[in-house]
């Protein structure tokens, strides 16, 4: 019998919560007013507040991006071929990698501008901003004067990497060539899906933007852990996405091979030593001369020379 | 040798006229048809959350799952010349949970306590649920859930509250990853002028 009075109590301990919830009373809920009160009605000088509305980044900074993005490519270009200085183009690489990739958020970007400007191209409703067609121009047509001088200090995904070299091997050159390759079918494969119908049309270069997620500091898993990836291993193999898979990267090889100048191994047989060869951590130097569509415009070739001073006598 | 050089850079100089042209008409034909910036807008009459008509089903939470920014960029912004500014509002309380001492629900809607309530106008000291409340979102907390949203709209509110997509926050991404995912197509590309 007096197991059973604990039995009983035990219960009604535990249904004690249920009881008090079970019965309580939710609110009648009617909507009280029809249309919206006014401030005379209700009173006590009640003003109405506005609502805000922020507004896209305003264009006259936009256009601010593009000039800037333009003047870095023409620092660039001067501290590598006249100056030949490493040293403050590392500072340039930072400079862009915080003003072009953290602050901007990777967001002024000629890689991923082919596929609009395809676009615009082909669908007539398609169409995009000037600020976007010159950003895409911009480092192309510096390419078919002085090389990828883009490539080297300005674009915010190349100085990211270009900042975790740290003990790069050189890649065996067919290697080196076949991967090369890779970035020609990035480039198709963007392209032949960004000219589907509007409702079906994929961006992949933003997709698969392996540093985006790091720019912002947030981003789904996978963008996060590729670009985690490709540091990593960015760190022993020198800028592995903008020698094999950038698209845009392909565009200016191209036109660098059209180039007047760009960097240059000065020719002659006794200065042929070859360290430069080995500062090189792209594979841009073949047979002692640089090959400019190869060339990141890091001037480690230039850092790595002992006669560098008295060579630095540019025309 | 000389003139071999010569060659090679008279060809090189046409062929880099030749691109150069060819790049400039592709920009010339691009700047012609070129308009504003485009913006990402919600239109609230697809939303699931805004629509009227669609009540009883849950809120849709994609804007707060599929955006790419950490704290989705679409917001919950109440229009307030709209807003009804009732005692009980179904967006801040939780109408269905049990009542508390002072005959309010117990519980609050917003899952991140993002709405503010506080009386406004001419005060009644009697009865405070004579008094008008203005209900503002702290827009720092509000991660576009839509609870609050679906709540708010006819027959329960006056519809005031509608997610909206805040320029300042959006990335402008090619192709948003919410429109993509966003089951009525309710999110629509603008021309920036017609920003909402």
């Amino acid at each position: 019998m007096k197991g059973k009075g604990w039995q009983f109590l035990a219960c009604a301990l535990l249904l004690l919560p249920w009881v008090r919830i079970l019965p309580a009373q939710t609110v009648p809920y009617q909507r009280p007013v029809e249309t919206a009160p006014q401030p005379d009605s209700i009173g006590g000088g009640y003003r109405i507040p506005v609502v805000q509305k922020p507004l896209p980044r305003a264009y006259w900074l936009q256009i601010l991006d593009v000039a800037l993005l333009a003047a870095a490519m023409g620092v660039s270009i001067w501290l590598v071929l006249a100056r030949r200085s490493r040293k403050w183009l590392v500072g340039l690489s930072i400079a862009s990698l915080a003003y072009f990739g953290f602050y901007r958020e990777g967001c002024i970007c000629p890689i991923g501008s082919i596929q609009n400007v395809t676009v615009a191209l082909i669908d007539p409703k398609y169409s995009i901003p000037i600020v976007v067609t010159a950003t895409f121009i911009l480092p192309l047509v510096a390419a078919l004067f002085f090389g990828r001088a883009f490539c080297g200090g300005v674009c915010a995904l190349g100085a990211i990497q270009e900042l975790v070299v740290i003990r790069p091997v050189q890649v065996p050159r067919r290697l080196d060539r076949a991967l090369g390759l890779l970035k020609y079918v990035y480039l198709g494969l963007a392209i032949a899906y960004a000219v589907k119908p509007a409702l079906i049309r994929n961006f992949l270069i933003c997709r698969f933007d392996p540093f985006v997620g790091i720019f912002r500091r947030t981003g789904p898993p996978h963008m996060l852990i590729i670009g985690g990836l490709f540091l990593a291993a960015g760190m022993f193999v020198g800028r592995p996405y903008c020698r094999w898979l950038c698209p845009y990267g392909g565009l200016l090889a191209w036109c660098t091979r059209l180039a007047r100048r760009g960097v240059t191994i000065t020719p002659g047989p006794e200065l042929d030593c070859g360290l430069c060869i080995d500062a090189c951590p792209y594979g841009a130097i073949e047979k002692m001369r640089a090959v400019g569509r190869n060339c990141l415009y890091c001037a480690r070739c230039y850092d790595s020379c002992p006669k560098h001073r008295q060579l630095v006598r540019i025309s | 040798m000389s003139a071999d050089v010569s060659r090679r850079d008279l060809l090189n100089t046409a062929a880099r006229g030749t691109v150069l042209a060819v790049l400039g008409g592709g920009a010339g034909f691009l700047v012609t048809k070129a308009n504003g910036q485009i913006v990402w807008q919600v239109d609230a009459a697809r939303c699931i959350n805004s629509r009227v008509g669609e009540t009883g089903v849950p809120a849709c939470n994609l804007c707060t799952t599929e955006c790419v920014v950490a704290l989705s960029a679409v917001r919950a912004v109440n229009d307030h010349a709209r807003c009804g500014r009732c005692n009980m509002c179904p967006a801040y309380f939780k109408i269905t949970s049990p009542v508390d001492s002072h005959g309010y629900p117990s519980e609050k809607l917003c899952p991140r306590d993002a709405i503010l309530r506080r009386p406004i106008g001419r005060m009644d000291p009697e009865d405070p649920a004579n008094n008008f409340y203005e209900y503002l979102i702290d827009e720092a907390k509000c991660d576009g859930c839509g609870k609050c949203v679906m709540q708010c709209k006819d027959p329960l509110g006056l519809g005031s509250i509608t997610l909206r997509v805040r320029y300042d926050i959006c990335k402008n991404c090619n192709r948003c990853a919410i429109s993509t995912a966003c089951p009525r197509n309710a999110v629509l590309e603008l021309p920036r002028d017609q920003a909402i």
